[in-house]
């Protein structure tokens, strides 16, 4: 796989890598200084470039901004530590969502809620986990840590001791035989999912997607042959996740998100908000 | 008068592309937006919305739809105001980054791409004379960036532009290029790193 995934920081900072490679430059990101402090340098040159491009919009867009504005209310700051959810189960505070501003801070501020998010992630994967950890998985974490360990270092293995889901995520976006699915969702963003059949697991990738409703949760979801819905986990907080879908997925043949009560539903309790077909 | 005030007009030696005084001072508007003081985001608006909406009209072509893009883009601003970390780089480059992803999210969908395509031979020229800045600053600025350009390799600079400005991934731009796969994203980067000591951006 990455020969040197240092060098995708150029195409990293002027959004010229694919959803798949963003989403696996992103997590290298987080745990490698040089790449962040490089990237934060070259996002600050390229964006010199718009003094090229700068022309002023029409007129009527600024009341249009100014008035949309009015009826929302900015995030509050991120705390600055770290801030857990604190139940898991209710997973629907609006405030923790959407950590990365914009999955834009590419390279300045990415990096770091991600760290956070990634955490939280795998609390919620742990628990999830504890109640069943399905064979076909644990082959999975098995191959990913004998993968990491026979590239890299000391450093990329703690990594994956400490979160055995985003070794799964890599391991997938990075399998030979891994099949990539895309969907423009409704509110404009998109939404990727890589399967790899041989992994038996099954990613999705979000790019800018929408919060769900106050007080709700987006539930995952793989779609069987016969149309039937298997809960694939929670959504966690934020538009830009990079999501393993719990469950086989080997024999799916659509991945679905839907908006559910806080904790999730055994069943679909509305029609998707995507739908994403193996297809 | 206030008695600060004369210390607030021009950050001392300040060389920075923005011109002196912004940078300090687009900061502090965001600070101010993030306290949900919307007369500050009006003249933030008013800062920066022909840097945003230039950049997004770039990438995406299409007038109607650059607009949507830039609205998003300023809604986007607003409600993660609270979280620009001034530490991570300046408030200018903040913005164009959020501005920047949206355009290139929105043009990668398959409905944009094909209008875009068909545009592409004809613009993909004009990349160094469209900039309609009047202020004089910003004309230094904008010549100062084409001589940063200039020290660029020609295949650097195509990269660059196709990458940055046009919004293709690198592997688009390397098959638009006739490069071998791996090398596009070694030619942006190098571009980046050339543009970058050229132009002295320090963060």
């Amino acid at each position: 796989m990455s020969e040197d995934i240092h060098a995708l920081s150029g195409a990293y900072a002027v959004d010229a890598l694919d959803e798949i490679e963003r989403a696996r430059f992103e997590r290298h990101l987080a745990g490698c200084p040089v790449c962040q402090a490089e990237v934060q340098s070259l996002v600050a040159a390229a964006n010199e470039l718009s003094v090229l491009t700068e022309v002023g919009p029409p007129a009527s867009l600024r009341a249009k901004v100014l008035a949309e504005i009015a009826t929302v209310r900015p995030l509050p700051p991120l705390a600055a530590p770290q801030e857990q959810p604190a139940d898991e189960g209710v997973t629907s505070t609006p405030p923790a969502t959407a950590p990365a501003p914009t999955p834009s801070l590419p390279a300045p501020a990415a990096a770091e809620p991600r760290v956070e998010r990634g955490d939280e992630l795998a609390d919620r994967r742990r628990s999830r986990s504890a109640r069943g950890f399905a064979r076909g998985w644990r082959l999975v974490v098995a191959a990913a840590t004998v993968a990491v360990l026979a590239i890299g270092g000391f450093t990329v293995w703690r990594q994956v001791e400490k979160d055995p889901q985003q070794a799964i995520a890599d391991q997938v976006l990075a399998a030979p035989d891994a099949m990539r699915f895309g969907k423009r969702l409704q509110d404009g963003s998109t939404a990727t999912v890589v399967r790899s059949t041989s992994l038996q697991k099954a990613v999705l990738i979000t790019s800018g997607m929408s919060q769900p409703p106050s007080g709700k949760v987006f539930q995952l979801w793989l779609e069987d042959a016969t149309g039937h819905m298997a809960s694939a986990g929670l959504m966690p907080a934020g538009g830009d996740q990079v999501v393993v879908l719990a469950g086989d997925a080997t024999h799916s043949k659509a991945a679905g998100v839907t908006v559910e009560p806080p904790g999730g539903s055994d069943q679909p309790t509305s029609a998707p908000v995507a739908l994403i077909p193996f297809a | 008068m206030d008695p600060m005030s004369r210390f607030s007009v021009v950050p001392s030696g300040d060389e920075s592309p923005e011109g002196p005084a912004r940078p300090v001072q687009l900061e502090q508007l965001l600070h101010r937006a993030a306290t949900g003081d919307e007369t500050a985001f009006a003249d933030l608006y008013d800062a920066v919305s022909s840097r945003l909406f230039g950049l997004v009209r770039r990438v995406v072509r299409d007038p109607a739809q650059s607009e949507e893009v830039t609205q998003e883009v300023f809604l986007e601003i607003w409600r993660h105001s609270a979280r620009f970390d001034p530490s991570k780089g300046a408030a200018m480059s903040w913005m164009l980054t959020i501005a920047h992803r949206k355009a290139v999210d929105r043009v990668r969908s398959a409905e944009a791409a094909r209008n875009r395509d068909e545009g592409y031979g004809a613009s993909n020229q004009d990349v160094t004379h469209d900039s309609t800045a009047e202020a004089v600053v910003e004309r230094l600025d904008a010549e100062r960036v084409h001589r940063a350009l200039e020290t660029l390799t020609p295949v650097q600079r195509q990269a660059l532009e196709l990458a940055y400005l046009s919004g293709y991934t690198h592997t688009e731009v390397a098959t638009m290029l006739d490069l071998p796969l791996g090398t596009a994203k070694t030619r942006i980067r190098d571009g980046l790193i050339r543009l970058r000591d050229t132009l002295g951006v320090t963060l």
